[in-house]
This record gives structure tokens, C-alpha cells and sequence, in this order.
């Protein structure tokens, strides 16, 4: 009897540490852009598909807390410590800010890690008129003409400049960068030949190729997409340079107990395991970034590391 | 396909009894959701998008469309009765829309607004369906320097929302401006004026400035009144809360004036409603008679920019539907909301999606009619509003104020933003400085900055450029035009003084 019961006793704890923190309320989700941005679409398509694989017992409402590159978004968080019914949604972003930006104190490393979900791959793309049949043809004219092209994108931390600094070191050429906060600005103005060049997601360009607007360079990619056999990566280009991705995934405030932590990586685990989520992967062309809060840690300070001699290498000052 | 057979395509898809009951949802919410200061088109539809999953596309997408533009009815309500905009597009409806309301004339206002906004919405939706592909080509021609250009007259029209002193409106002007470069460089993601605060990164918005300097400054400086304060006149009648036809006949040239502005300022992606609004306020003054009333009342005055603001955003879809570009966060969450339903918005997408594109182009005529049969009837109980005493009113407009601010942040940083403002809105009008051109260099200031310099790194630092593109040196050169009117009537008048003295 004693035994049965010693038994029953270590089965339970053996099954309790991943069941014994369940939301009760609704979940809040931080993202740092506003409604209609990348990673506040993101978390919402996550709800979605959350709520239709019934994975979670309550709600999870998005909350946007804009502005500074993520700083805001991140010292929420912070400011949350303990809180047992908050998330967040990360990009790369959040780990670049803290680095040009004084005021952005909490970096991701003060956070939970948690998981990360999406590796967005990209294409590099110009105007289906431009004279520039492959990524070469690209290069060799900005060497031509120094400073004379034009590439269109996001801030200078974004990664659309990492991979122009990237290509710009490997081969010596040089071109301007112009910067749009709003994705359909970047798209506007290669479409009306104001730019020659930009990075792109491949569900931002599949329209506009396939409607014969766009022409497809390079992807940013270490294996070929699967909407894009026939289009080089960059090393199959002939450049030798990484292939960053954008990055996306999940935090949680600091200072949670360690099963909420475990309650949080079932959760996303069981999300990048469900048939929902691959068919989002799939439609949006992204890559399934999974990994888990051990591992996220790590690329953490990969990336910042990388991404900081990027950034110096740029002339951009770093303050951290 | 020709507009005939698929408008009357369309028809056959918005007049599906469930379909016109999604379109009166959408539009009532848009409507609630504008009369709410703060509580914006885009976080309605974002928090409806899950809801829609559920839904047919067609129905999803014409309430949803119904609650963008459906909010720009509602938003000039709180701008004409309490000085408290509702939107952000509804600051310049406050300049004349407040001082009818003060004259006792609230119920012609709002009335014109909801009249104006069904004109220039229904003239937005014929320009969706007629020009749209050409238009969205031309959008294209627009970069940069043609922004730049078109900001530079955005500003010029600090001289025509000038009062009494140019030089008060051109100061005012700049601290708008230096607000707007407050919070986080948009290129390099530096900090500028945060004075090491977190919560100026994200920089100071719009609403928390416009609701304190016109509300809060108007409540403040009211109380100070030493006697009584009597309860604004509303007059009794049905008949006398609704425009007249003096009314209607003054404003012909806004309606036409607001609907084409609102329209072309709306197709580009980077301009927006705000700036729509303000410039076809500017234009109407511009070629007014009696351009002197601007900002005591005049009823032009309100039903120019809620027509700009509603035709814009039939502009808005122009580029989203026919090539894919969201120019704004409610219409980037359209485009989301088309891809989770399984369409592909791009250049083909109307092609592709005749019945869900026509659907639509026919469920905002419809919606603009149940709009205006939904809020004309609205205009004389919200007049009752004013009936309230002073001891209820202002303390209900500093709750109203707080609340519409606190919903958009919620924040407790931006209510003490908040009382600043409201304090500086008091502090300029004891020292008689014009609030609007605060506003007008805080709306324009961002996307100014933007266009300079996105502009410089193309011509790589020469100025040039900005004069060089045909398009561009217009507007630059129409601007200087409007600068110079002040110097010309100051002219005129010397030279009537001299004549004067000469007979």
C-alpha cells in the first residue's frame, strides 16, 4: 500500500511540473508595433491559431506598447517582474535597439526567454524593368557608379542594412540607403523607380512578381524557398556572406517561477508542432524558427555580438 | 470587366441581407468608435479581426471597411461640441466647428458634417471605381521630394490659421515642430529630447497634445471667468438644429473643395486623413470671401476637412486594393486581415476577386447612406449635450479628455503630458498665440523630417533635388505663393492708405 501510494506520489510529481502553473485569466500579449505592424500580426495570427487548436484554457489579447525600437514594448515587460499572466512577442529588434539607444536599458536578456517561433527569410528584389538580371549585374553597377544606387528599407539597425553592409564589405561596392519607416512606402518607391533595389519578405513580393512588376535578385536564405526554386541564395550568387534572418519569438518578465517558464515552452512547442501553424509558416513563406528558452538564450548573444560590429562597422555609435 | 456589370455585380453581393446587416454593424461601430476620443479605427479592427475568421471574407471586409470610414462620421462630433477631438483627423473641424457651437449653431455644424461627410464619402467611392489603377500609377510618380513638397504647403498654411500676429503663429509652428522630433530618429534609432525619460521614446502623440492644448486650455481659460457661466444657447426645434439652405448653398465649394483633396491626398501612402483635413481647410480659407470669420464659425469651415477626412479613405484603398500598399495602420490591418482569409492583395488582386472588390465598392455607397440616416437624427440630441450647466460640462469634458487619452496609451505618463499641455493650451491663449499651428507643425512635423532626408540621401546631400522634379518644385513654388499672401494684402492695404491720403 505504502508503496502504491509512494508510487502514485512520484508519478504525480513526475506529471506536475509542466501542469502545475495554468493561466486563469486572459493572457496579455506585448508586441512593440502598432495594430498593422509585423510583429502585432504576428501575435494576433499566433491567437488565432491558438484559440482554433485550443491550446490555451483562456484568451490572449494583444497589447501594443510602441515606440523606441521595442524599448518600450521590453520595459513593460520589465516592469511586469512576477507577472504571471503577461508575454511578449521579440524581434531582432529588441536586441539591436538597447545598442544605438541609451534609454533603451532593458535588453532581452533581462527578460524570460522563452522560445522562438519564425525565421523570416528574404529576397532581394528589383523593379522588372531595371537592367540588373542577376545580384552580379547589381554589384558590378554600384561599383560603377559609387553611391549612385539606391536601396530602400527600414531604419539603419533593421535587417535590410545589415545585408547591404554585409554585401557592401564582401565586395567593395557602395550604394545609398534610403529609409522608410512604413513597408508599403519601401515597396511605393521601388515600384516608381525612385530606388533601385530593396530586401523584401516573399509574401511582401509574391504578388508583385507574379503581376510582372518585381524581379527576384537573390534570396537571403541558406536553403533555396520553397516559392522560389529557381532563384539563387546568396551564396549560390556567388557572396559569401550569412544569411540573416529576421528573427521572432516569445519572452516572458523576469522573475516568473520556473514552471510557468516550462507551461509557456509546452505551449509554443505544441503551437510549432500543430498542423495550423505549419500552413501559416507555409502561406507567409517563413521559415519555422523553433527553438527552445536554452537555446534562445544562446542566439541571444550571437546575435547582439554579431549585429554590434555590424553597427560599428556602419558608423553607427553604440552605447552599449 | 466594365464598372456597369461589375458595380451591379457588386450590388448583388453588398445587398445580401446578411451582407447590409455587416455593413449597419460596421458602420455603427465606426461611428461609436469615432465619437470616443481616442479609441481609434485601427484598434477596433484589429481587436475584430479573429472575430472575422469566422465570417464570409465578403462580409468580413465590408464591416471592417465600414468601421474606417463609419469612424470618420462620429469624429467630429466631440470637436464640435466640446472642443475635444475625436480623431485625429477632426483637430481642424474644432477651429470653426467650436465657435458655431458657441454661437448656438452645434446642430448646423454637426448636421454639415454628416452631410458633408456622405458627399465627399460617396465621391471617394466613385473615384475608387473609376480611376483607381491610373491613380494608383500616379501615387507611384510621388517620392520623397514630392512629399517634402507637399508637406512645405501643409505648412505654408500656417498663415491662413494665423490670428492677429504672424509672427505668434510661426512660433507656435516651431515648438509643434520640435515636439514632433521628440522620441526616437526614425533612421538611425537614436534618442533625441527624451531627456533620458522611457517614456518619450516612443515620442509624444498626437492626440494627448491636440485634446489638452483645444480642450483642457478651452475648459481652463472659461473657468476663470469671474461671473456665472450661462449654458451655451440651443435653440428649440427640429428645424433649427439642421443646416439651412444658406448653409448648404455656402458650402457648395467646400464639399467639392473636401471630397477631391481628401481623395487625391488619400491615395498616397504617405500622407494621410490629419493632413488631408488640414489642407482642404487651408484651400477653402485660401479662396473664401470672408476668409477673415475663418476660426470664428463659419460653416465652411467644418464641412471642408469632414469631407477631406472621409473621401480620403476611399483614397486610402486605392493603393491597398490595386497594388497591395498600405499607406496606414488601419489599412495595413485590411491587407492582414484579406491575407488570413486565403486572398493575395497585389496587382491582380481585383482581377482576380471581381465579386469581393465590387462587394465592396457597392457596400459603401450603401454604408454612406446608412450613415447619414444614422446620424442626422443624432445631431439634435448631441446638441442637448450644451444644455448641460458648466458645473457638469467641464468636468465631464476633463473626464472625457483623460479617458480618451488614457485609451490610447494607457499610460499615466501621457495625463500628466496631458496637464501640461492643457496648461500651455490656457497659457497661449492668455497671450493671445494661435493652438492650431502647434497642432499643424506637430502633424506635419514627422513626415517633413522624413522627406527631407530620405530626399538628401537620395541626391547623396544635395538640395537640388527638391526643385529639380517637376512635381515637386510646384508645390514648393504654390507654397511660397501662400507665405507671400500676407505680405500682398499688407501691401494693399499701405497702398489703399496712400490713395487714401492722396484724395
Amino acid at each position: 500500500m505504502r508503496i502504491v501510494v509512494m508510487a502514485l506520489a512520484v508519478a504525480m510529481a513526475g506529471a506536475a511540473p509542466a501542469h502545475a502553473f495554468k493561466p486563469t485569466r486572459t493572457v496579455e500579449v506585448v508586441v512593440h508595433t502598432g495594430p498593422g505592424g509585423g510583429s502585432d500580426l504576428l501575435a494576433r495570427a499566433v491567437a488565432t491559431i491558438i484559440e482554433k487548436e485550443k491550446l490555451l484554457p483562456v484568451r490572449m489579447q494583444v497589447v501594443n506598447k510602441t515606440g523606441g525600437g521595442g524599448a518600450v514594448a521590453a520595459a513593460y515587460l520589465a516592469e511586469k517582474a512576477g507577472e504571471q499572466h503577461t508575454i511578449g512577442f521579440f524581434t531582432g529588434v529588441w536586441l539591436t535597439s538597447p545598442l544605438t539607444s541609451a534609454e533603451a536599458k532593458v535588453t532581452l536578456r533581462d527578460l524570460t526567454p522563452v522560445a522562438r517561433l519564425v525565421l523570416e527569410p528574404a529576397l532581394i528584389a528589383v523593379k522588372a524593368d531595371a537592367p540588373y538580371k542577376t545580384l552580379g549585374d547589381f554589384i558590378a553597377a554600384a561599383k560603377q557608379q559609387p553611391g549612385q544606387l539606391k536601396q530602400s528599407g527600414g531604419s539603419v539597425t533593421s535587417r535590410d542594412n545589415v545585408v547591404r553592409q554585409l554585401l557592401q564589405k564582401a565586395t567593395g561596392a557602395r550604394w545609398a540607403f534610403i529609409s522608410f519607416p512604413g513597408g508599403g512606402e519601401r515597396i511605393a518607391a521601388l515600384l516608381g523607380g525612385h530606388v533601385n533595389m530593396m530586401v523584401l519578405e516573399p509574401a511582401e513580393a509574391g504578388e508583385h512578381i507574379r503581376a510582372g512588376n518585381m524581379r527576384v535578385l537573390a534570396q537571403v536564405s541558406d536553403q533555396r524557398l520553397a516559392g522560389f526554386r529557381e532563384v539563387p541564395t546568396l551564396k549560390e550568387a556567388g557572396f559569401d556572406v550569412p544569411a540573416v534572418p529576421q528573427v521572432r519569438g516569445v519572452v516572458a518578465p523576469p522573475g516568473i517561477p520556473a514552471e510557468n517558464v516550462a507551461y509557456w515552452e509546452d505551449l509554443f512547442g505544441r503551437l510549432a508542432r500543430s498542423a495550423s501553424w505549419r500552413k501559416f509558416l507555409a502561406d507567409n513563406q517563413f521559415e519555422d524558427g523553433y527553438q527552445d528558452a536554452a537555446e534562445l538564450a544562446k542566439f541571444y548573444d550571437e546575435f547582439t555580438a554579431r549585429m554590434r560590429a555590424i553597427l560599428q562597422e556602419a558608423g553607427i555609435k553604440t552605447v552599449r | 470587366m466594365d464598372i456597369a456589370s461589375g458595380l451591379l455585380q457588386g450590388f448583388a453581393v453588398a445587398l445580401q441581407p446578411t451582407n447590409v446587416l455587416w455593413c449597419f454593424v460596421g458602420v455603427f461601430l465606426g461611428t461609436i468608435v469615432g465619437i470616443m476620443p481616442g479609441l481609434g479605427p485601427p484598434a477596433t479592427i484589429a481587436m475584430l479581426l479573429p472575430l472575422t475568421a469566422l465570417m464570409n471574407p465578403a462580409g468580413a471586409m465590408i464591416m471592417l471597411a465600414g468601421i474606417y470610414y463609419g469612424a470618420k462620421y462620429g469624429g467630429s462630433t466631440t470637436s464640435i461640441l466640446l472642443n475635444v477631438p475625436g480623431e485625429s483627423a477632426s483637430v481642424v473641424t474644432c477651429l470653426d466647428g467650436y465657435q458655431l457651437a458657441r454661437k448656438g449653431r452645434a446642430g448646423a455644424a454637426l448636421g454639415i458634417a454628416a452631410i458633408a461627410s456622405f458627399i465627399a464619402g460617396t465621391v471617394g467611392v466613385l473615384g475608387l471605381m473609376l480611376v483607381a489603377p491610373p491613380l494608383a500609377r500616379l501615387a507611384l510618380a510621388f517620392s520623397s521630394p514630392e512629399y517634402f513638397g507637399l508637406m512645405a504647403l501643409g505648412l505654408a498654411m500656417v498663415v491662413l490659421l494665423a490670428g492677429r500676429s504672424l509672427v505668434k503663429a510661426l512660433l507656435a509652428m516651431l515648438v509643434g515642430l520640435w515636439i514632433a522630433g521628440i522620441g526616437t530618429d526614425p533612421f538611425s534609432t537614436t534618442s533625441r529630447f527624451t531627456f533620458g525619460r522611457m517614456e518619450l521614446l516612443s515620442g509624444i502623440d498626437f492626440v494627448v497634445v491636440a485634446i489638452g492644448v483645444f480642450a483642457l486650455g478651452e475648459v481652463l481659460a472659461n473657468m476663470e471667468a469671474r461671473d456665472e457661466p450661462k449654458a451655451l444657447p440651443v435653440p428649440k426645434g427640429l428645424r433649427n438644429l439642421l443646416p439651412t439652405a444658406q448653409d448648404l448653398r455656402d458650402c457648395r465649394f467646400a464639399f467639392v473643395n473636401g471630397s477631391v483633396i481628401g481623395f487625391l491626398i488619400g491615395v498616397l501612402p504617405g500622407a494621410g486623413s490629419t493632413i488631408a483635413s488640414f489642407i482642404s481647410y487651408g484651400v477653402e480659407k485660401a479662396f473664401s470671401r470672408r476668409r477673415d470669420q475663418f476660426g470664428t464659425g463659419v460653416i465652411e469651415g467644418v464641412a471642408a476637412p469632414e469631407g477631406a477626412n472621409n473621401s480620403e479613405t476611399g483614397g486610402a484603398l486605392v493603393p491597398l486594393l490595386t497594388l497591395g500598399i498600405p499607406g496606414s495602420g488601419t489599412t495595413a490591418i485590411l491587407l492582414a486581415a484579406l491575407v488570413l482569409w486565403g486572398f493575395k492583395p497585389g496587382p491582380l488582386f481585383i482581377a482576380e476577386n471581381p465579386q469581393l472588390f465590387w462587394g465592396l465598392v457597392a457596400s459603401m455607397y450603401i454604408g454612406n447612406v446608412i450613415l447619414l440616416i444614422l446620424n442626422l437624427p443624432l445631431v439634435p440630441l448631441f446638441a442637448q449635450v450644451l444644455r448641460a450647466p458648466a458645473y457638469a460640462l467641464y468636468p465631464a469634458i476633463i473626464g472625457l479628455s483623460i479617458v480618451g487619452v488614457y485609451t490610447v496609451s494607457g499610460s499615466l505618463f501621457d495625463l500628466a503630458l496631458l496637464a501640461a499641455f492643457g496648461l500651455l493650451g490656457y497659457v497661449m491663449r492668455k497671450l493671445d498665440y494661435p493652438s492650431a499651428p502647434l497642432i499643424l507643425g506637430l502633424v506635419l512635423g514627422g513626415a517633413m523630417e522624413r522627406a527631407l532626408r530620405q530626399s538628401l540621401m537620395m541626391s547623396e546631400g544635395s538640395l537640388s533635388i527638391l526643385v529639380s522634379r517637376p512635381l515637386a518644385a510646384a508645390m514648393l513654388s504654390f507654397a511660397l505663393l501662400i507665405l507671400l499672401i500676407p505680405l500682398v494684402a499688407r501691401l494693399n492695404a499701405w497702398r489703399l492708405r496712400v490713395m487714401e491720403e492722396e484724395k
